[in-house]
């Protein structure tokens, strides 16, 4: 037994190139103003239409679709570059890492032409409809209907915890079809145009004061048949198929990075050796995150589904980025606390905000219980 | 995986495979030289096999899957030093020491130097001390005291008094070696602990059912598996490193996270066996007395974390992250 095995990050280009790329980008277009911890979900309108106008956005589709047609490894160095830069991407992050692919790969033709252009503009968003009042972890207990209508579908029900539908012109929805003999059965996945009629989104706020998530009724919302994304009854495996793009990217593990980054330059005027210490910690256990995302990453580039890895990656990831805030809490002085800077203003958010990352993109439990069973225990 | 290299693992296992019932260094080790292991990092030209690091990780880490009880880490961090600092070639094996303090002084050494570890036909020991890499004879020790570490071997404190001492100017990262050395027989070791533990937990029953079918215990070996797959990602990322130049930094990183992951693998692989994963008769302290061992031998957490500490100290936060590209940049790059 050999429990990981890693995946060489083989470029067919020099990734310096890549990095030098996208940093001259960041030079011209990021505001330091605008930098933030966890800076993944932080939507930010004129940057991503920045992005989108260079080419970083759907770097990696076709460009009949408005792509860059780059290497998916490029990609993913642009990415982890944004995020070590702590750049505001969450308006476009779910469209770019998720919608635009699950279309290319399960859509139609026609929504292929009408929606991916302009996600790689940067002009057009998207949030998934997945969870809901009675389905959390329990995916497959999803009751959202949707019933045949002519030649469309009248979809009835309650999306929750929706990121991003605020901001989002269309939700990628999951929607029960039909009733099958196991839960798993019968799940359809629908392109909602969020202005349709009977659509309603109403914030949640959470416990910083952020809107990040939403609640979205659906009310016989029409949808004609041609917005149906796969065959009907396929969701379920077209949902799971994305969960290895969702958890190992280099925002499972980034989220607090900044706090890193303000902890040397506060230690250079503390000079405290117990925390440099605890720096060193921090660094190896990013340095040993990075190569996992990257092997896994170099993995789904070459084709294969590395699920467990990708739940290790999120697993492990999500942990780093509690630790970080908790560990460096423990260490400064309470007048840190108080201080007006960066320090202290990145902690606090982080402190409150951390608890939500083992808890996004599928719990902490969930992974292990996946990864359980990927060990033959269930 | 290069031919030659599943050569060597197929060697190795056969090898490691056979002498499983072996519990003693003095019945394993001649085996392992017999074959030749010692000379995995020598070129081709001089009769060795030619190896990197890439082959000195993968070998190391069967042999703490298996366990097998030889000082092979030690012996093959020493022949790494030996051919990239520049001393003689020759047929006496040498180890490279835990740690070690002294003044070189007109090529002579004074000094002590611990956890070295005794194995038949080892008549050599290297030694980082006083900013330089020294070879010296463990017969020209004055004194030699013999203790055992955690997981029971035997392991040598030698003083030396002024001794003749052949001196390389290098000596500075040297326990990195055996860092990554030990950083592969841990990834195996905690590979070993989830396998048994697996295997157990499956075989157990309690409440009629086997334990295995309980969450709790889920989640428990879901987090040791996760800790083996971090301890193995570091490791073979190292010797990635290790075969693209200077890796001291990613040495330092592999074996810090996967002392961690050795102290959460011995505490689940314990919680999951219960009292018979406690006795002398299971198998299971096989590799928990090791790990316990290792974690701390070639530097643990707080060495490394120092160390790693101050070179992001001295890069300063906003360029942490381009250090850290930097290197692995050169890795992947296109030839």
């Amino acid at each position: 037994m050999k429990t990981f095995s890693i995946h060489p990050f083989e470029t067919p280009f020099d990734p310096a190139l890549v990095r030098a790329e996208i940093r001259a980008f960041l030079e011209e277009n990021l505001d330091p103003a605008t930098r933030c911890v966890n800076s993944w979900a932080a939507p930010d309108r004129a940057f991503t239409q920045a992005l989108g106008a260079h080419g970083f956005i759907g770097m990696i589709w076709p460009a009949g679709y408005g792509g860059g047609g780059r290497h998916p490894l490029e990609r993913y160095i642009v990415l982890e570059e944004l995020l070590a830069a702590r750049a505001p991407v969450g308006l476009h992050w779910i469209a770019d890492r998720q919608s635009g692919p699950l279309l290319l790969r399960y859509g139609t033709e026609e929504q292929r032409q009408r929606f991916l252009p302009q996600m790689a503009k940067g002009e057009l968003y998207a949030c998934i409809g997945m969870s809901e009042p009675g389905a959390g972890s329990d995916l497959a207990s999803v009751r959202t209907r949707g019933e045949r209508d002519g030649d469309g579908w009248r979809i009835n029900g309650q999306k929750l915890w929706t990121t991003n539908a605020h901001n989002a012109q269309i939700m990628i929805a999951l929607v029960r079809t039909h009733t099958g003999e196991k839960r798993q059965e019968g799940l359809t996945q629908f392109l909602i145009e969020l202005d349709s009629p009977g659509v309603a989104v109403r914030p949640i706020i959470d416990l910083v004061g952020g809107h990040d998530f939403n609640e979205v009724f659906l009310e016989d919302v029409y949808v004609p048949d041609a917005m149906r994304v796969g065959p009907e009854g396929a969701g379920w495996s077209q949902v799971t198929a994305e969960l290895s793009l969702e958890r190992s990217g280099p925002e499972r593990y980034l989220s607090s990075y900044g706090l890193l980054v303000e902890l040397i330059e506060y230690n250079k005027n503390a000079k405290d050796d117990a925390l440099e210490e605890l720096i060193g910690r921090f660094v190896a256990e990013l340095w040993g995150l990075r190569q996992m995302s990257m092997s896994t990453a170099a993995k789904l580039a070459s084709g294969d589904d590395p699920a467990l890895e990708a739940a290790v990656v999120k697993d492990l990831g999500n942990a780093f980025e509690q630790e970080l805030p908790r560990l460096v809490q423990g260490m400064l002085p309470q007048t840190a606390h108080t201080d007006d800077g960066a320090l202290t203003a990145m902690l606090s958010t982080l402190l409150l905000v951390s608890p939500s990352f083992s808890l996004r993109g599928g719990t902490r439990e969930i992974l292990r219980s996946i990864i359980a069973r990927g060990l033959g225990l269930r | 995986m290069s031919d030659n290299r599943k050569l060597l693992l197929d060697m190795g296992e056969r090898l490691f495979a056979d002498l499983r019932e072996q519990r003693e260094v003095e019945d394993v080790w001649p085996v392992l030289r017999e074959a030749g292991l010692q000379h995995l990092f020598r070129p081709e030209s001089a009769d060795g096999f030619g190896g990197d690091w890439g082959d000195g990780v993968a070998l190391l880490h069967l042999s703490g899957l298996y366990p097998v009880n030889a000082p092979l880490a030690e012996i093959l961090a020493a022949t790494w030093l030996e051919e990239t600092a520049g001393f003689a070639r020759s047929d006496e094996i040498a180890v490279l020491a835990g740690s070690a303090h002294g003044k070189l002084d007109g090529g002579r050494f004074t000094g002590e130097v611990m956890a070295v570890p005794v194995a038949e036909g080892v008549s050599r020991v290297i030694a980082a001390a006083d900013g330089s890499l020294v070879r010296l004879d463990l017969a020209a020790a004055a004194k030699t005291a013999e203790g055992r570490n955690l997981a029971g071997d035997k392991h040598l404190r030698l003083t030396f008094e002024s001794v003749p001492a052949e001196a390389k100017a290098t000596g500075e990262d040297a326990i990195a070696w055996g860092a990554l050395a030990r950083t592969a027989q841990i990834a195996g070791a905690l590979d070993g602990v989830l396998k048994l533990s697996i295997d157990y937990a499956n075989e157990r029953q309690q409440f009629g059912r086997p334990i295995a079918k309980f969450q709790s215990v889920q989640q428990s070996l879901a987090l040791l598996a996760e800790e083996a797959a971090a301890a193995n990602c570091v490791a073979q990322a190292a010797a990635q490193a290790a075969d693209h130049g200077d890796a001291t930094l990613e040495c330092a990183c592999a074996k810090l996270r996967a002392g961690k992951a050795a102290a959460i693998g011995v505490e689940i692989g314990h919680q999951v066996h219960g009292a018979i994963g406690f006795t002398k008769e299971h198998a299971l302290h096989d590799y928990t007395r090791r790990l316990a061992a290792w974690r701390s031998e070639f530097g643990n957490e707080r060495y490394w974390g120092a160390r790693i500490g101050k070179w992001a100290a001295e890069r300063g936060g906003e360029a942490l992250w381009s250090g850290l590209a930097e290197r692995s940049d050169r890795i992947g790059k296109a030839s």
